[in-house]
C-alpha cells in the first residue's frame, strides 16, 4: 500500500471562500409589488397587436384554454401553467432533448417552440403517454427493465422520443428489431451525461421486439418508475407559493478591481424584491463569470433586467489565461502574496497542503516521489533498454450536469431554514449552511430527492445557494435560483487542464523509472493531483514526481470524477505502451513485472486471455483509408469510505423504512439500500421503502469519491444484523419460541420455523440504527472528518478497438472491453450502468469535449451544448464490462467503489489504439479532426 | 407583444417593426439571449405557407413547411433525393419537427461571438470581428468577407444545387444564389428589411437524378457541420456524367455553388481520379484562417465522398419527356 494522501472534509468549506468573506450588504423592498407578467389580460390594440393571445389545445387528452405572450415557449406553458414538469429545461437551445414532448404524435423541441404554435394541436408529455393496465407505455417498461437511466434528468425526453419511435415502428414494421443505427438516428437529438446510452439501445430494441408489451416487474432500479413517468422531482421542479426568482450578476472581466458597487437603481426596478452582494468592494475579481451580487424579483426576467441597472466602478487589470502565459517572467499574478493565497478553492479530492508560491506557480508537490535520486539517474547513464518522453495535454472539461446547479430556499417563521438543492451532499450542506447562518444543524433541512447529475460539481456550498438563502432572508419570500446553461458551462464545474511532461525509462532489469512534472491549470483554484497517482499505480518504481498548480484568470476548477486521473493515466499509460513497443515487450507482461498488487494481477490475467487483445493484429496493419487498432491501458483508484455513517431501519408489519442522510445522484443508492434489506430478510423489495434525500435522517455519506456503496452497504447490513437480533427476541418472547435460534432465512426452534417476513408481521415496530464499521485490519489513513482511506486499491484494464478515418480525421471507438477488480458488486445491472457511463464520459473527453475561452478576454466561447460537445448515442459502440471476482475480503461489505475507476482508462486506451492503427501517438486531447489530420500528416 | 396576421398583406404592414417568426427555433434562441427584441410577428395564421405543391412540372414549397415534412414527403424523396437527404440530416429530429424551410434559409449565423449577448461583433454593432482575432476553429476556410462565420443554412446550400428560386412578398423573386449574393456586406441574405419570403420554387426534377448529401463532423450525429456537401449527378448508360450540381456549406460566409467542379465533372466518365480531381478543384480559392486549414482538407475529402455516394445511390425515376425540353439550360450549355 503506497498512498500517503490524507483526506479531510475537504469538499466542505472551500466554496465558502470562493464567495469572499461573506455577504457584505443586502437590501429589500418593504412592500412587495403586485405580481405581474404572464397572466395579464389581453390588451387589444388596433385590433391585431396584443400582449397575449388565446391558445386552445389538448394536453394529455385534456382540453386546455390558455393565454400566452409572444415569447412564451411551449415548455414554459407546460411546466409553469400546467405544472407538467416531466419535460425539463436543460440546454435551452434544442441540443439536449430534455424538453421533448410530442405534438400531434411527433417529438418536438419545446424549449424553442413558441407556445402559440400549440394552438389547435394535441400535446403529449411524458406524464400522458399511452398507458397499459400498469399505467406505463411499453417503452417506459423497457427503460425500467433494462435500466436505461441513471440520474433521470434526460429520461423524460428519451422516453417521449422513444415512445414516438416505437409507436411508428410497431405500426410499420411489427415486431422487427430496429438496428442500433436506426435507434441512434431516432434518438440523435438527446444527450445523456451519465452515459446510459447502451441500455437505452437495449431498451428501445427490446420494446420494439415486443418484450415489454405486457406489464412486468419493477426492474433493478428502485426509483425507475418515477423517473420514466416524469414523477421524480428535481430541485428545478420545486415551486413554492409566493416564490421569488433570482439572478446573479457576474464579472465580465477576467481580472479587475471592483472598486464600488451601487445597486440602488436596481432595487427600484418594479418587481425587484431584494439584492444581496456576493463580493465586498473593494475586491479583486479573478475570472469572467465571478459572482458579484444577486437580485430577487417577481420573475426571472425582471431579475435579469434589473442586473443591468447595477452600477459598478471597475479598474480593469491585466490577466493571464493559459499555463504558458501564467508562467512567463513578468506575468500578472492571480493570487498575489498574503491573505489572497489562502483563498483559492481546491479542485482535488485531497487536502491542499501548504506549498511554496512563485508568481502563479505553486509547488512542487513531490511527496510521492520514491527513490527519486535513482529515478533521475536512470535514463541518463545510458544504462537502460529504452527511454521515451512526451508532453501530454488534457483539456478543461465541463461537468455539464443536465440539471443545472439550482437552489430553492425558504426561511420558516420560527427561524428555521429549509433548502432544496441539487447537491451531492445533503447532510454536509445542512452543516455548512448552519455554520454560515449561525443556526443549529437541527434548524436546517436540505432536500434533494433527485439530482440531475453531479460528477463532483455539486458537493460544496456554492455561491448560487448562498445567494438564494440570503435573498430568502432579506425578502421574506422563498427564493429560487437556477443557473442558465451559459452560467452552468462557465463556472459551475470544470476539470482543470493539465500539462504533463513525462520521461520513462526501462532499465536492463526491466525496472521502471519515471520523471514527471504536472502543471494543472485549475483557473482560480489549486489542487494539482496528477503525479501521485503514478506512485499509486507503480509503487515500486523509481519515481521523480512533481505537481504544480498554475493559477490563471479563468473560472475555478472543482473535483471531477477521478480528479487528476485522466491526465495521470493518459501520460503514464501512453508512455508504458510506447516503452513496450520500443523494446518489443508485451505491454501486459511488462506491467506485470512491476506489480505486487492482487487487484491489478486479476485484471492483467483477465486482459491477457481476452480474444480482442490476444488476437490483435500487428501495429499499423491496415494501409487503407480506414485503419483499425487496438489499445490497452490499466488504472487503479483509491478506496474511500465513511466509517461512522449510519442507516436506520423502521420495521414492522407495515413494511420497512430505510433512511439515511444521503442522496442518489443516479448511482443507485436507493436501489442498493432496498436490495440489501429486502434480500437480507428474504422479502419483496416493494415492502421496503427508502427515504433518502433529506439532511434530517441519520448521518449518511456524500455521494463523491466513489464512497457511497462502500459506506451505506455495510451500514445497512449492520442495521439488518441488529434488526434480526430484535426479531429473534420477538420470537423468543412474544411468540413463545424461547429456545429459538436464528438461521439465514428466519428463526427456528425444534418445533417450527418462522421466516423473517412472518416475524415482521407479528412484530411491533422496531427501530434500529446500523453503522459502517471499520474494516478488518483498519484503514490506510484513519478517518479525518469521517472520511477514511482504505487499505486496498481497485484496478481496471480496458482494451479499446478504434477506427481512424485518415481523410476526415475521425476517430471512432468501435468496441471496448473493461475488466474491473472491485470485490463484491451489490447490484450487477446498476453497477454495469455506472461503469458504462464512466467509460462513455471518458471516451467523450478523449474525442470531443473541450472548454474553449476567448483567447484575448477569457470569456466562454463554448457556452452551450452545440459547441461544448458531449458524446451522443451514435458515438457509442458496444462496451463489455466484466467484474472480476475475488479480493477485498477484509473490506466491510466486501466491495469498493466503481464510479471514478471507470472513467480513467479511456484516454490512454484510445490514444494507444490510435497509435496501433496509424503509428501516430496522440499526446493532446481531445482528438478533434483537425488534430488527427495534423498528427497523421506529421 | 405579438401579432398573428392572417394575410400576407397584413403581415407586410408591420414586418419592418417586428421580428418575423415562422418555426421559431433560431429566432427564439436569439430572443432568449436578448438579441432582436422587437415585438413578434408570427406567420402561424397565414394560409398557404405550409404546403408542398406541384407547380407545373416543378414544386412550390411554402416557407412555413417544416423540415421534417419536407424530408418525409414521398414526392420530394422520389424526385428530389438530395433535397430530402439534406432536410433529413440537419439539426436533430425534434428541431426538424419545428424548424421551417423559410426560417432555415434566413437564419442568423451560429458564431458564438455573435450569439453572446455581451459581445458586440461586426454584425451586432461592434467594430471588430472577435472570431478572427480569437477563437475561430469552426469558422470559414474561404475567408473572403468581413464576417467569417460559416453560413448556417444547409437548405440554402442544397437549394442552390437545385437552381431553386424564392418568391418574395414586397420584393422581387430571385434565385437562391441571388438570395445569398451579399457581396462584401455583413448581411445574412439579400432580402430587404420588411419583405417576406413566402415560397421556394423548384424546377422540374431531373430524370434519373443520383443525389447525395454529406457532412463532416467530429461526433457521429446531430452536430453543426464542419463541412457539408450536396451533389446531384445524372449519368448516361456508359457512366458518363451528363449533368452535375455541386454545392458546399460551412466553409464560407454563404453557401457556395461550385460551378468549376461541375464543369470538370460533366462529360467525363465516373472514376476515382476524376473525383479526386473534383475534390481538389473544390478547394481552389480557399483562404483559410489560422485555425481552419483543416477544413480545406475536409472539403477535399467530403466532395470526394459525396460524389462516390451519389453514384451508388438509386436514381430517381426516368422522366419520359426528352431532356432537351428541360430547363437546365445553363449547365447543359457548359456541357457542350
Amino acid at each position: 500500500m503506497t498512498t500517503g494522501t490524507t483526506r479531510r472534509g475537504f469538499l466542505r468549506g472551500t466554496a465558502l471562500i470562493t464567495v469572499g468573506g461573506g455577504v457584505a450588504a443586502s437590501g429589500c423592498k418593504t412592500t412587495a409589488l403586485e405580481s405581474e407578467g404572464t397572466h395579464a389580460p389581453a390588451v387589444e390594440a388596433d385590433g391585431a397587436s396584443v400582449d397575449t393571445v388565446p391558445v386552445e389545445c389538448e394536453v394529455n387528452g385534456q382540453k386546455e384554454a390558455l393565454r400566452v405572450g409572444g415569447d412564451r415557449l411551449a415548455l414554459d406553458v407546460l411546466r409553469d401553467d400546467l405544472e407538467l414538469r416531466g419535460a425539463k429545461r436543460s440546454c435551452g437551445h434544442g441540443a439536449c432533448g430534455a424538453c421533448t414532448v410530442q405534438v400531434d404524435g411527433r417529438p418536438v423541441v419545446s424549449c424553442l417552440m413558441p407556445a402559440v404554435a400549440l394552438h389547435g394541436r394535441s400535446v403529449t408529455t411524458v406524464e400522458g403517454l399511452a398507458k397499459g393496465s400498469d399505467g406505463l407505455h411499453p417503452v417506459q417498461r423497457a427503460f425500467i427493465g433494462e435500466d436505461a437511466l441513471q440520474c433521470g434528468f434526460c429520461t423524460s425526453g428519451f422516453v417521449v422520443e422513444s415512445a414516438a419511435f416505437y409507436d411508428r415502428w410497431r405500426k410499420e414494421k411489427g415486431a422487427a428489431v430496429p438496428s442500433d443505427e436506426e435507434i441512434a438516428e431516432a434518438l440523435s437529438g438527446h444527450l445523456c451525461r451519465c452515459g446510459a446510452y447502451l441500455s437505452i439501445y437495449r431498451a428501445v430494441a427490446a420494446a420494439c421486439r415486443g418484450d415489454y408489451d405486457e406489464p412486468g416487474g419493477d426492474g433493478p432500479r428502485y426509483e425507475a418508475r418515477d423517473k420514466v413517468t416524469g414523477a421524480a422531482k428535481y430541485t428545478v421542479d420545486v415551486a413554492l407559493p409566493q416564490m421569488a426568482h433570482a439572478k446573479i450578476l457576474r464579472s465580465p472581466y477576467a481580472a479587475a478591481e471592483l472598486r464600488s458597487l451601487d445597486w440602488s437603481a436596481a432595487l427600484d426596478v418594479p418587481g425587484v424584491l431584494g439584492v444581496v452582494e456576493l463580493l465586498n468592494a473593494p475586491a479583486s475579481v479573478r475570472y469572467v463569470g465571478q459572482e458579484i451580487l444577486a437580485i430577487a424579483a417577481e420573475t426571472e426576467e425582471i431579475a435579469a433586467r434589473a442586473l443591468s441597472a447595477v452600477e459598478i466602478d471597475w479598474r480593469i487589470k491585466n490577466h493571464v489565461l493559459s499555463i504558458e502565459a501564467a508562467m512567463a517572467e513578468d506575468a500578472p499574478v492571480v493570487f498575489p502574496r498574503g491573505e489572497a493565497r489562502r483563498s483559492p478553492a481546491n479542485h482535488s479530492e485531497g487536502p491542499a497542503l501548504p506549498m511554496v508560491w512563485r508568481g502563479n506557480l505553486r509547488g512542487p508537490g513531490k511527496l510521492f516521489s520514491h527513490r527519486r535520486g535513482l529515478a533521475r539517474w536512470t535514463g541518463r547513464d545510458g544504462n537502460h533498454k529504452a527511454e521515451v518522453q512526451g508532453r501530454y495535454r488534457t483539456q478543461t472539461q465541463v461537468h455539464t450536469c443536465l440539471e443545472p446547479h439550482a437552489c430553492v430556499a425558504r426561511w420558516g417563521a420560527s427561524g428555521g431554514l429549509e433548502v432544496w438543492m441539487s447537491t451531492q451532499a445533503v447532510r454536509h450542506m445542512a452543516e455548512d449552511l448552519a455554520e454560515r447562518f449561525g443556526l443549529k444543524v437541527s434548524e436546517v433541512e436540505v432536500h434533494a430527492d433527485h439530482i440531475g447529475g453531479g460528477f463532483g460539481s455539486k458537493a460544496t456550498l456554492r455561491p448560487e445557494a448562498i445567494a438564494a438563502v440570503e435573498l430568502a432572508r432579506v425578502t421574506l419570500r422563498p427564493v429560487r435560483l437556477v443557473l442558465d446553461r451559459r452560467e452552468e458551462m462557465t463556472v459551475a464545474g470544470l476539470r482543470p487542464q493539465v500539462r504533463t511532461d513525462l520521461r520513462a525509462a526501462l532499465g536492463k532489469a526491466d525496472d521502471l523509472a519515471i520523471k514527471a512534472r504536472a502543471y494543472a491549470d485549475g483557473g482560480a483554484a489549486i489542487g494539482s493531483a496528477t503525479t501521485p497517482l503514478m506512485r499509486v499505480m507503480y509503487p515500486q518504481s523509481r519515481l521523480d514526481l512533481q505537481d504544480f498548480d498554475v493559477t490563471t484568470n479563468t473560472p475555478p476548477g472543482c473535483p471531477f470524477r477521478g480528479p487528476g486521473g485522466p491526465s495521470a493515466f493518459f501520460a503514464l499509460e501512453s508512455s508504458i505502451d510506447e516503452l513496450a513497443h520500443t523494446t518489443g515487450d508485451d505491454p501486459i507482461e511488462l506491467r506485470r513485472r512491476w506489480n505486487q498488487n492482487e487487484a491489478r494481477r486479476r485484471v492483467y490475467d483477465w486482459a491477457e486471455a481476452l480474444p480482442a487483445w490476444k488476437d490483435r493484429s500487428e501495429p499499423q496493419h491496415d494501409r487503407g483509408r480506414y485503419r483499425r487498432g487496438v489499445g490497452l491501458a490499466a488504472a487503479v483508484w483509491l478506496y474511500l469510505t465513511m466509517p461512522g455513517s449510519r442507516v436506520k431501519l423502521d420495521a414492522g408489519p407495515g413494511g420497512i423504512v430505510v433512511s439515511t442522510a444521503t442522496q442518489d445522484i443516479g448511482t443507485g443508492t436507493r436501489s442498493l439500500l432496498a436490495d440489501v434489506v429486502a434480500s437480507g430478510l428474504g422479502i419483496d423489495r416493494r415492502r421496503v421503502s427508502v427515504e433518502i434525500g433529506s439532511s434530517r435522517a441519520v448521518h449518511g455519506p456524500m455521494s463523491a469519491g466513489s464512497r457511497t456503496a462502500s459506506t451505506v452497504g455495510p451500514a445497512a447490513e449492520d442495521a439488518l444484523r441488529l434488526l434480526k437480533e430484535e426479531l429473534l427476541e420477538v420470537a423468543q418472547t412474544k411468540l413463545r419460541m424461547r429456545r429459538a435460534w436464528a438461521v439465514p432465512e428466519g428463526v427456528r426452534d425444534s418445533a417450527r420455523f418462522l421466516s423473517w417476513a412472518e416475524l415482521l408481521d407479528e412484530s411491533p415496530v422496531i427501530t434500529v440504527v446500523g453503522k459502517r464499521r471499520r474494516d478488518r485490519g483498519g484503514f490506510f489513513a484513519p478517518p479525518i472528518d469521517g472520511l477514511a482511506v482504505g487499505r486496498y486499491l481497485s484496478a481496471a484494464v480496458q482494451v479499446s478497438q478504434v477506427e481512424v478515418d485518415i481523410l476526415l480525421g475521425k476517430v471512432r471507438v468501435l468496441q471496448s472491453w473493461t475488466g474491473l477488480s472491485v470485490g463484491r458488486i451489490y447490484n450487477p445491472l446498476l453497477a454495469r450502468s455506472q461503469v458504462e457511463g464512466g467509460l462513455i464520459q471518458g471516451m467523450s473527453y478523449a474525442l470531443y469535449e473541450e472548454r474553449r475561452l476567448d483567447p484575448r478576454r477569457g470569456f466562454l466561447v463554448t457556452a452551450g451544448l452545440e459547441d461544448y460537445r458531449i458524446a451522443g448515442i451514435g458515438d457509442c459502440g458496444p462496451i463489455h464490462v466484466e467484474f472480476i471476482p475475488g479480493g477485498f475480503e477484509n473490506v466491510e461489505g466486501g466491495g469498493v467503489g466503481i464510479g471514478e475507476l471507470s472513467t480513467l482508462t479511456p484516454l490512454p486506451t484510445i490514444a494507444n489504439a490510435v497509435w496501433h492503427a496509424t503509428g501516430w501517438r496522440p499526446r493532446r486531447m481531445p482528438l478533434r479532426p483537425d488534430r488527427v489530420l495534423e498528427g497523421l500528416n506529421s | 407583444m405579438i401579432r398573428l396576421p392572417t394575410t400576407i398583406e397584413a403581415a407586410l404592414e408591420h414586418s419592418t417593426t417586428h421580428d418575423v417568426r415562422a418555426g421559431g427555433t433560431d429566432i427564439q434562441e436569439r430572443r432568449n439571449h436578448g438579441r432582436r427584441m422587437r415585438p413578434v410577428l408570427d406567420l402561424r395564421d397565414i394560409p398557404g405557407l405550409d404546403k408542398i405543391e406541384r407547380d407545373g412540372e416543378g414544386l412550390k414549397i411554402g416557407a412555413r413547411v417544416r423540415l421534417a415534412e419536407l424530408a418525409e414527403d414521398p414526392w420530394v424523396r422520389e424526385r428530389y433525393p438530395a433535397l430530402a437527404k439534406g432536410a433529413a440530416s440537419l439539426g436533430n429530429p425534434q428541431i426538424r419537427a419545428v424548424a421551417t424551410l423559410g426560417g432555415n434559409l434566413l437564419q442568423a449565423p451560429r458564431c458564438a461571438y455573435y450569439r453572446d449577448p455581451e459581445v458586440q461583433c461586426l454584425k451586432s454593432g461592434g467594430s471588430e470581428c472577435w472570431a478572427r482575432q480569437g477563437d475561430h476553429l469552426w469558422h470559414v476556410c474561404f475567408a473572403t468577407r468581413p464576417c467569417i462565420a460559416p453560413h448556417a443554412s444547409t437548405m440554402g446550400m442544397v437549394l442552390a444545387a437545385y437552381d431553386a428560386t424564392v418568391s418574395v412578398a414586397g420584393g422581387a423573386a430571385r434565385s437562391v444564389e441571388e438570395l445569398y449574393d451579399i457581396g462584401d456586406t455583413l448581411r445574412d441574405h439579400t432580402l430587404d428589411e420588411g419583405v417576406l419570403l413566402t415560397h421556394i420554387n423548384l424546377p422540374r426534377p431531373w430524370s434519373a437524378e443520383q443525389g447525395s448529401y454529406m457532412r463532416a463532423t467530429s461526433r457521429a450525429r446531430a452536430e453543426w457541420a464542419l463541412v457539408e456537401v450536396v451533389v446531384r449527378l445524372r449519368l448516361d448508360r456508359w457512366e458518363s456524367i451528363v449533368d452535375a450540381r455541386v454545392a458546399v456549406g460551412a466553409v464560407a460566409n454563404t453557401p457556395l455553388r461550385l460551378r468549376e467542379v461541375e464543369r470538370l465533372l460533366i462529360g467525363n466518365v465516373v472514376n476515382e481520379p476524376l473525383f479526386v480531381a473534383a475534390g481538389e478543384k473544390a478547394t481552389e480559392g480557399a483562404q483559410p484562417l489560422e485555425d481552419t486549414a483543416y477544413k480545406v482538407e475536409l472539403l477535399r475529402a467530403s466532395v470526394f465522398d459525396a460524389l462516390n455516394a451519389a453514384v451508388v445511390s438509386p436514381p430517381s425515376p426516368l422522366i419520359d419527356a426528352p431532356d432537351e425540353d428541360g430547363s437546365e439550360g445553363e449547365s447543359k450549355g457548359s456541357s457542350q
